[in-house]
């Protein structure tokens, strides 16, 4: 069994997936304050319901984000003490990732081969603080290059290249419009069930995953310490 | 047994009277710490590892420590440092696990607590949230095997103050720093004197070549009582090395001199404030000090001869432990532990935290209430 969540952004989302890669359950509130505290009896409640305990769980799945930087560590950390603890991997997925992974998450019973296709080009965008977007170009759910910060009114041009490219996530029709691109919002309320089955592919494609780190995409704000020191004479 | 609860125990453990070993974990300020402590009730704790991964070099050039850079230094420090400090041991030599809950740079602190929270619930261990100043005062009964109650001079780089420790959870501030920490006057010092960081190490080396004859300022030394204050010797550091190098070329040996004048500043004021501590303390078992300044020798050396001339036993924790570790983060939660205190998984990180929650605040006395 894998449990997946993520606390990228205000809220908890969290899920259960099982070693087919078939969800169990998922469920999502949203927090603005207080992740830090309600994380786990959160998760506790989640594994309850299915009759699921912590010995039970195979991997870890962990949103790494971008978003908000202290919501990242709350997950990271959590994932990582529990990797520590349990003896099994901590798998980190990223937003970009686990928005633009085609996953069946709608309740509709399914038959093989029915999963939605794959678009090729995919502009997946978050958002970032001061009316920034954290952007990361996909194909085929994988990432191109490297994520970007922008001004979602102003996205640079080369987002836009990628024949019959598609924006997906936040403020993406002002992202598309330049580009005339179709464009689709997302909905958080999938980030845990999304992470725990991005999951569930990579370590089914035999993927050995690394230490879950925090995408952040921005640097922090620091300054260089004001004041020059005096020149230094014998 | 509810598998499902994380607020059930692997074993059952009569946390009063039993042999412990606790896992603690710092992750306050700029060092990612863990360490393994035991406790045989009767006999004298043992430290069996004490690991700690420093951040200075990640701060270098920023003047002072930048709580995002360290924040993703802990987050990616914390479970490899909690690896080393077990030794291959595996959590099933814990019986518990302790963690700083605050007060410090909250970033760190948040991804301690949380990830103390996930090896406590997938090993099914207890855990108890630390008071990080606690540690540092509950620091002289591991070294030291102290008995309450006793004088504790706690002086860091980011905390200054006087406590009458009486018991666990139970300390009385008589006085502390109204504005700077002397770490941090010592960092600002080295700063300004282009010496390189950590400061307090820096300053002490070059003070030892020189001679303390630059008159400056010894802060509240005229005020009654035990408060203490260091910003406007910062300040005046800055106007003597203006007055030694107008030109902005300051010579070698006048800087080793202020280096010195400053040290014996910060010395003095110490001194003398512990003296009238001792004095409103009542009396104690100790006066001890503990916090990265109580790693200057010639500091250390003077609050000696003050317990001396009271008559005082002096108790100072080996340098290690006078800075930040995580070993006095599993001492304190094995004194918690003792008096019945835990936490379940909902504990909360706290950046202000003051030790002794009767008392005025002294720091960042705003809305939301005193840091420390």
């Amino acid at each position: 069994m894998i449990l997946g969540f993520d606390t990228s952004g205000p809220w908890l989302s969290a899920a259960l997936a099982d070693r087919a890669g078939r969800l169990q359950a998922h469920r999502t509130e949203g927090m603005a304050r207080g992740q830090a505290e309600a994380l786990f009896p959160f998760l506790e409640t989640l594994m309850a319901g299915e009759g699921v305990g912590w010995k039970d769980l195979t991997a870890l799945a962990v949103g790494t984000g971008p978003g908000n930087f202290t919501g990242l560590r709350i997950a990271v950390a959590a994932a990582r003490g529990l990797a520590l603890s349990l003896g099994v991997p901590a798998v980190g997925v990223s937003g970009f990732e686990a928005l633009a992974a085609p996953l069946p998450l709608d309740d509709r019973p399914r038959r093989a081969g029915d999963e939605p296709a794959s678009p090729a080009a995919l502009v997946v965008s978050l958002p970032a603080p001061r009316g920034q977007a954290y952007v990361q170009a996909t194909r085929g759910g994988a990432p191109e290059g490297e994520p970007l910060l922008i001004d979602p009114a102003d996205p640079p041009e080369a987002l836009g290249r990628p024949p019959g490219v598609r924006v997906l996530g936040h403020r993406a029709a002002e992202i598309a419009r330049p580009f005339r691109a179709d464009h689709e919002t997302y909905d958080p309320s999938h980030m845990g069930a999304r992470t725990a089955l991005v999951a569930h592919r990579r370590l089914a494609a035999g993927e050995v995953p690394g230490r879950p780190r925090p995408l952040y995409v921005r640097p922090p704000d620091a300054a260089p310490g004001a004041g020059r020191p005096p020149r230094i004479v014998p | 047994m509810d598998r499902h609860s994380g607020r059930c125990y692997r074993r059952r453990v009569d946390f009063r009277n039993a042999p412990l070993t606790v896992l603690g974990i710092e992750a306050s300020c700029d060092d990612t710490a863990a360490a393994l402590v035991r406790h045989v009730p009767g006999a004298a704790p043992v430290i069996l590892s004490n690991v700690v991964a420093g951040q200075d070099a990640l701060h270098e050039g920023f003047g002072g420590v930048v709580p995002e850079i360290a924040a993703r230094a802990h987050a990616e420090a914390l479970d490899l440092t909690v690896e080393k400090a077990l030794e291959g041991r595996g959590l099933r030599v814990v019986d518990a696990v302790a963690v700083t809950a605050g007060p410090g740079l909250i970033g760190g602190v948040v991804a301690g607590v949380m990830l103390a929270k996930g090896i406590a619930a997938g090993a099914g261990l207890p855990l108890v949230g630390v008071n990080h100043l606690a540690g540092h005062a509950l620091t002289p009964r591991l070294t030291d095997g102290l008995s309450f109650p006793y004088l504790m001079l706690l002086v860091s780089g980011g905390h200054c103050q006087f406590l009458l420790v009486r018991g666990e959870g139970d300390h009385r501030r008589l006085g502390g720093t109204i504005d700077d920490a002397p770490g941090e006057a010592f960092d600002k010092t080295a700063r300004l004197l282009g010496l390189p960081m950590p400061g307090g190490p820096a300053v002490e080396r070059e003070a030892a070549r020189g001679t303390p004859r630059i008159a400056l300022p010894r802060p509240l030394l005229g005020r009654e009582g035990c408060d203490l204050s260091f910003s406007g010797l910062k300040t005046a550091v800055l106007r003597a090395r203006g007055d030694l190098a107008p030109d902005g070329a300051l010579r070698e040996g006048d800087r080793a001199d202020l280096c010195a004048s400053f040290q014996a500043a910060v010395t003095e004021v110490l001194a003398e404030k512990s003296r009238r501590a001792l004095r409103a303390a009542g009396p104690v078992t100790a006066f001890a000090v503990a916090g990265g300044v109580a790693a200057n020798g010639a500091i250390r050396a003077a609050l000696e001869g003050v317990a001396a001339e009271a008559g005082t036993p002096f108790a100072a924790p080996p340098p290690p432990l006078c800075t930040d570790n995580g070993a006095m983060i599993a001492w304190a939660g094995i004194e918690a532990l003792r008096q019945g205190r835990r936490d379940d998984l909902t504990l909360a990180a706290r950046p202000r935290w003051p030790l002794d929650e009767a008392a005025a605040p002294m720091l960042g006395s705003g809305k939301r209430g005193a840091k420390a």
